[in-house]
């Protein structure tokens, strides 16, 4: 599953992270990032496998609006 | 968009010879047929599909093993695709079916869940670096896997090496290239631009191609910006190199690819299915595992063969019933082009 | 159906696997009858001045109970759906039970009353049924048959739609799929499933519709495929008006899921000539404000999207059972 979309950490609980993307809310397995909360990654197989930049982010949220 | 189609155009008409560009990633295999983005490119840009798509290039030893194990009694669990891949001996799909305790999953985690409930569970992990990391976690967690991951790098050195091909630049695959960086591809000495999945993304990261072919440069420059680091994610890359070593793998259409499987390190030889389950496995005759006849997928993987051309397809390989993995991974070639292509 | 001995999980999932063992079955059954429309939601007999509209419909769920309903509610609603996009008045609906000893009692009661409850809503009276109950672990849980009958005086079929009608959905769709795979996923998503009885609504627009699906199994694709098909036109929907919610779109782009594969349970998607589309999508707006044009039919064959480049890209029918997808 390549298709990126921004999930936000809302919070996080060890190695696990409550993570919504577009109002979806999952558990999802923070222990290959570095992350805190408000940050958004990108997740891959229940994992996420890398922080998004800010600007990234709201360039990728304003494609999914439109 | 529409700029960018004709800044497209505009370069592909300065360089005016025939381009072929490849993307190796099953992910842009699928948004460029989505988006029918070979339609609106100029007609000497060509674009190949290479060997992205992780189901595509599993060996058929490899399924065939997994599911024996599975037909000796041992619960297996994959990713959804790895399910229906044909096998000489059949498909998980197929064993399932039987009555064999088959799962699809959609990530380690529920492997692990899954495991509690079936001590003996074998997960059939397959991938390059971007599942490769789950399954380490797993492995570090106890959890016992048939290891078929491998490197994607050695498969791009590989077709270059075998020369069958030309290619004048590639569409780097985007998450790959989040685990493992920018800097490991600058050794193929070729145009390639890292590149993101939207439809944007891909026009961009081919006007980026088009422009390195125009100045005869051989750089790697990096579209996926907001998430590909010039390093990669250093966790990422120590979590694969804790668990597993490079050793030769093999590739279906390629055969033997010196350092690009992934092994399992002896500390983690409890949770290796080919040692644990040594027994059952010596007992197979894999002399089979071949290619099915007259299935090309092993050309198709190479970019040497469009799926269209293959005498099997639309006909007796269909995504029902698929007779290579091509037809049966949602971003195999022969899939997308099934589905996409056949206007 | 070559080289195949068993029954596989795709035959049921509403898509190409599906028609062939339909067909497979159909050719076996040799009687015919009267009927009219035998390949459609619900079959038809002419009485003279009215048609009679009869249908069945098995229901199994995994889970049984979820956010916006449950196994009674998807199964009455189910059936009067069927009835109803067929421009039938549901008249009566029968009820038969299969369910494993040890199946709590109390779950039973919830499902019976969350029936009665659409009995009431959509006006329609359970009139007759059956029980069995099978040995623990001969079946899973539950399954709910029912089957209804309506009247009508004008028949929609699926074969309909006429080249310069716009396509019609009465809200966004998938919401149903959506609700139980982010069970079986562990999402939480804001979004419930979409089931209801539509035999209301569509009694409001019924005469100015054209052709008419409510797209559960196969979700649009397979439904607006088939009344493509069958009406002989092409159908192009417009990426930018596609009926889906972004929460919709968020759990298929995670877990790789064709979206347009997503079932409703209480939609439908019509075929409306272009002079009463306005005066149907107000009337349908008072049930549910998404409704919305999502397309057009035009001439020649097959479904199509308009992508955001501009470049139209083949809808699909739906194939094998709805499996995520790594890279």
């Amino acid at each position: 599953m390549c298709l990126a979309i921004p999930g936000k950490i809302l919070k996080i609980n060890g190695q696990l992270a409550k993570v919504d993307f577009q109002g979806v809310q999952k558990e999802i397995n923070i222990s290959l990032v570095d992350v805190k909360i408000g940050e958004h990654v990108m997740v891959h197989a229940g994992f996420a496998i890398e922080k998004m930049d800010r600007d990234y982010v709201n360039e990728m949220e304003g494609y999914l609006k439109a | 968009m529409k700029e960018l189609i004709q800044k497209i155009n505009a370069i592909a008409k300065e360089i005016s010879r025939p381009v072929s560009l490849m993307e190796v990633c099953g992910t842009h295999t699928q948004v460029i047929s989505r988006y029918g983005i070979r339609e609106i490119l100029p007609k000497n840009v060509k674009l190949i599909t290479g060997p992205g798509c992780p189901v595509c290039v599993t060996a058929q030893r490899d399924i065939d093993a997994v599911v024996n194990l599975a037909t000796a009694g041992i619960p297996v669990a994959t990713y959804g695709d790895a399910m229906r891949v044909p096998g000489y001996f059949g498909s998980l799909d197929n064993a399932r079916e039987k009555g064999a305790q088959v799962f699809d999953v959609y990530s380690v985690e529920e492997a692990m869940t899954l495991k509690e409930k079936y001590p003996e569970l074998v997960f059939f992990g397959l991938g390059f670096e971007t599942t490769a990391p789950m399954t380490a976690w797993g492995i570090q967690n106890g959890l016992t896997v048939y290891c078929a991951h491998k490197f994607f790098l050695p498969a791009m050195e590989a077709l270059l090496k075998m020369g069958e091909l030309k290619v004048d630049g590639f569409i780097d695959p985007g998450h790959v290239s989040v685990v493992i960086g920018k800097r490991p591809y600058e050794k193929l000495k070729i145009p390639q631009v890292i590149t993101g999945f939207s439809s944007q993304d891909v026009l961009e990261g081919i006007l980026m191609l088009l422009g390195q072919i125009k100045n005869n440069d051989l750089e790697v420059l990096n579209q996926y910006i907001g998430l590909v680091k010039d390093g990669g994610n250093l966790k990422i890359q120590k979590i694969i190199d804790e668990v597993f070593k490079e050793a030769d793998g093999e590739w279906r259409g390629f055969g033997m690819i010196p350092n690009s499987g992934m092994q399992i390190r002896k500390k983690y030889a409890a949770f290796d299915a080919r040692i644990k389950y040594k027994k059952i496995l010596d007992g197979v005759d894999f002399s089979h595992s071949k290619d099915p006849a007259g299935c090309k997928c092993g050309d198709v993987v190479r970019g040497l063969m469009e799926s269209k051309a293959c005498p099997l397809f639309g006909k007796v390989c269909t995504p029902d019933n698929p007779v290579g993995p091509c037809m049966v991974s949602v971003e195999g070639g022969c899939n997308v082009s099934y589905r996409y292509d056949r206007m | 159906m070559k080289n195949i001995d068993n029954i596989t999980l795709d035959m049921g999932g509403g898509g190409a696997k599906s028609s062939e063992i339909i067909s497979e079955i159909r050719g076996i059954l040799k009687v015919k009858g009267k009927w009219k429309n035998t390949q459609d939601d619900s079959a038809t007999f002419d009485l003279g001045k009215e048609k009679l509209v009869f249908t069945s419909d098995a229901f199994i769920v995994d889970p049984l109970f979820f956010p916006g309903g449950d196994i009674g509610k998807i199964a009455m609603s189910g059936t009067i759906n069927d009835l109803s996009v067929m421009g039938a008045r549901p008249i009566g609906v029968s009820l038969s039970i299969v369910m494993e000893e040890g199946f709590p009692i109390s779950d039973l009661k919830k499902i019976i009353m969350s029936i009665n409850k659409v009995s009431e809503m959509a006006g329609v009276p359970i009139v007759t049924g059956d029980t069995k109950v099978t040995e623990k672990g001969k079946i899973d849980k539950i399954e709910i048959t029912t089957s209804g009958v309506g009247l009508a005086t004008k028949v929609i079929s699926n074969s309909g739609a006429k080249v310069g009608d716009v396509i019609i959905s009465s809200g966004d769709l998938g919401e149903h799929t959506v609700t139980i795979l982010a069970q079986r996923f562990n999402y939480q998503p804001k979004i419930q499933s979409d089931c209801k009885p539509l035999n209301k609504e569509i009694e409001k627009v019924g005469k100015f519709l054209n052709a008419c699906k409510d797209p559960t199994r196969g979700g649009l694709a397979a439904n607006i495929i088939e009344i493509a098909q069958k009406s002989k036109v092409k159908v192009v929907l417009d990426e930018k008006t596609l009926p889906y919610k972004k929460e919709t779109v968020a759990v298929t782009d995670l877990l790789g899921i064709d979206i347009f594969s997503l079932a409703s349970e209480g939609r439908f998607i019509a075929s409306v000539s272009k002079e009463h589309s306005q005066k149907v999508l107000k009337i349908l707006k008072k049930f549910n404000p998404e409704a919305k044009i999502i397309g057009t039919a035009e001439k020649g064959n097959g479904v199509y999207v308009k992508t955001e480049l501009g470049s139209l890209r083949r809808v699909e029918m739906p194939r094998g059972k709805l499996v995520p997808r790594i890279c």
